[in-house]
């Protein structure tokens, strides 16, 4: 006899809506492998995270240059392949900046923090060596939560007193990593939050606070070798580590997550990596529980983005090299206000 | 755990709820897993699905009469079909395992290299297959079409003269999307039936979604992330098979064949694309290893250290712990004439 059970209408209903009217301008282009961007309050220069290390962009001037250097390299995929070094970034506070690494094995990344300063851009500027970090914290090696080790540390969120990493190391439990802070000083990297675990689907990548800090917000990736739409907008409660909140997004692969200033509206970038052209910028219109991602503007593989405080969005955009072609294709673009 | 439907689309269902003709199926899911997704423009309804099995359990499908769905997806055999290759017209072999269909109602690609998007899609692919049931669709809807039973049901269910090639795709998957198979000890056991699963399966679940890695892609309700990896299987063949890079034509898809789900996996032996495991133990040796190194292998798979007695725990888990008592043990049906 054949079972009967609940099945459920799907397949005509569209995942995303599309409202494409918002224009990006390019505004740094031949970055190699842009992964993370943060915005520094007190100078409004935008700071750029790639394979040749971490850049500071002023935009006022226009002027662009490597602020912190000498990331090993460690290569991401199998086909294509993709040169990475650091990944996430966040400032602790106005002049510290923390890098999230991508640039060694798993059980053997570190996140740095470095004083970067307000100084403007120069042309001579010297860029800080990645040892002259003023605080390492990690690795996490391979233990008994994490086969490996952790590494991949592509999202960083912190409010000045907690520190979370989001961490692609162990597949099994999908870590957030956490370091509090005592004396005004980072503590130590500590597993938080296994979020695989959580939500039984794999990577997270982007995390952010929410607007009024009260919340963690976090995009799991899914799998990057279908495009399935299986990414998910996660909401945890930053002391304990609780899953508040789980939306279907629809995207396919949720790299980066930012507030808008102004708006007070969440924008996600989907990489989408093997359905490039279905990627792009995103708002995510969130209604109790139900959740809508509307296509803002296509992009060519974004990850990361941010708002300065005008409310300007930067996107960091991979892009594609051509073939043939050993010019590095990633790009910084701007979004003016009003998004 | 606020864990919501499998894609955004889903949350909309209940607006459609009403849409569905008064004769759909409707019911509960299994303990373990959601609710069968359904395509909108394929509808569920118990006519269908009986339509659907038919088909699915008739050779006359194939050039020589004798080979069906059922043949290489045996309910009998865990829906797979007992050896290392499946067998088609005329003795043919073909140069996979045959996938089991159990809870394939929840894959986003089907096939072992995700070439076909839907069940409607992949379920006219073995028909027309030259070594599997080789016949045209235009023959085939023919020899329906010739067949009494058959003409009447798809005018009173898809409301045409007769047999046509949506129809037998749209009634297959109807059908497939009834082989499900949850409420399993894992299942009970999850749910706060302590006494659900032995205590060496309980120790092999330990196993399973920590130290064994297993986890990393049998993930999620039906055991398996959807996706596709090369687990260094028949990657010492100087002709390997490329598997999912022939479809998506990256070349880090190499080698790389989707997650099978693990639910009913101690009756769908052999294991592997390749069948070339014969048991779960030859299985869990072979994950233990890291597999066959070669340049695509995934970054998931690698050598794990791990007893003789954990592994026997392991086995456990999967044989006792993912077996359920509500086994889809479909019988083939009466077939029109």
């Amino acid at each position: 006899m054949i079972r009967s059970m609940a099945f459920l209408l799907c397949g005509s209903i569209a995942l995303t809506a599309v409202a494409q009217d918002a224009k990006p301008t390019a505004v740094l282009s031949g970055i190699d492998n842009p992964c993370g961007i943060a915005v520094q309050g007190a100078t409004g220069h935008i700071f750029i995270a790639a394979h040749s290390g971490v850049h500071r962009f002023d935009p006022k001037s226009g002027k662009a240059h490597v602020e912190i250097s000498g990331f090993p390299t460690d290569i991401y995929g199998k086909g294509p392949k993709y040169n990475v070094g650091p990944l996430g970034l966040a400032f602790w506070d106005d002049e510290h900046l923390i890098v999230g690494d991508g640039s060694r094995p798993d059980g053997d990344e570190l996140v740095r923090i470095f004083k970067v300063g307000k100084d403007a851009v120069h042309k001579d500027h010297e860029p800080i060596k990645e040892g002259a970090a003023v605080a390492t914290l990690g690795p996490i090696k391979a233990s008994e939560e994490s086969a490996k080790g952790e590494g991949n540390f592509y999202g960083v969120a912190s409010n000045g007193k907690s520190i979370f990493i989001t961490c692609n190391g162990d597949d099994t439990k999908g870590w957030i990593a956490k370091s509090t802070a005592a004396n005004g000083k980072p503590g130590a990297l500590k597993l938080s939050i296994a979020t695989k675990v959580a939500t039984e689907v794999d990577a997270p990548v982007p995390v952010i606070f929410s607007l009024d800090g009260k919340d963690l917000v976090v995009g799991q990736m899914g799998e990057v070798s279908t495009p399935p739409g299986d990414s998910l907008l996660s909401i945890y409660d930053p002391e304990t580590g609780k899953l508040k909140k789980n939306y279907k997004t629809g995207l396919n692969d949720i790299a980066g997550l930012a507030y808008s200033p102004k708006t007070k509206k969440l924008y996600a970038t989907d990489y989408s990596w093997s359905d490039p052209k279905a990627g792009g910028l995103f708002r995510l219109d969130i209604d109790g529980d139900a959740i809508k991602a509307v296509k803002i503007a296509s992009l060519d593989k974004p990850t990361a983005l941010a708002f300065d405080k005008s409310g300007v969005l930067y996107v960091a955009v991979f892009g594609t090299v051509p073939e043939g072609s050993d010019k590095p294709a990633g790009s910084l673009v701007k979004f003016d206000s009003g998004l | 755990m606020n864990f919501l439907p499998r894609c955004f689309g889903l949350l909309l269902c209940a607006m459609f709820a009403a849409l569905v003709a008064s004769d759909a199926i409707s019911a509960d899911p299994p303990l373990g897993l959601p609710s069968v997704p359904v395509p909108s423009d394929n509808p569920m309804t118990a006519e269908k699905i009986a339509l659907g099995k038919q088909l699915y359990f008739d050779g006359r499908l194939s050039a020589d009469n004798k080979v069906s769905c059922a043949s290489c997806h045996d309910p009998a055999k865990g829906f797979s079909n007992g050896d290392r290759f499946a067998t088609g017209v005329e003795g043919k072999k073909g140069g996979r395992s045959a996938p089991t269909v159990i809870n394939t109602a929840y894959g986003t690609l089907q096939f072992w290299d995700g070439r076909a998007k839907t069940l409607e899609d992949q379920a006219l692919g073995p028909i027309q297959n030259p070594i599997e049931m080789n016949l045209t669709l235009d023959a085939v809807i023919k020899k329906l079409n010739g067949i009494n039973g058959y003409k009447t049901q798809f005018k009173k269910v898809f409301g045409t003269d007769g047999a046509t090639a949506d129809g037998i795709a749209k009634a297959i998957a109807a059908y497939e999307r009834t082989v499900i198979s949850g409420n399993a000890p894992f299942d009970r056991f999850k749910a706060g039936d302590t006494k659900a699963l032995s205590e060496a399966a309980q120790r092999g679940q330990k196993l399973f979604f920590g130290k064994a890695h297993c986890s990393a892609c049998h993930a999620g309700p039906n055991f398996s992330d959807n996706s596709f990896h090369n687990v260094g299987v028949g990657m010492d063949k100087k002709d390997f098979d490329k598997g999912r890079a022939d479809i998506s034509k990256l070349a880090g898809d190499t080698g790389a064949f989707k997650t099978p789900t693990l639910r009913e996996i101690a009756k769908s032996g052999p294991y592997f694309h390749d069948g070339s495991a014969k048991t779960l133990e030859e299985v869990v040796d072979h994950y233990a290893k890291g597999g066959i190194p070669n340049e695509w292998l995934d970054e998931e798979i690698f050598n794990i250290k791990i007893a003789s007695t954990e592994k026997a725990d392991l086995v456990k888990f999967l044989t006792e712990g993912l077996s359920s008592p509500d086994y889809p043990d479909h019988k083939a049906p009466d077939l029109p004439k």
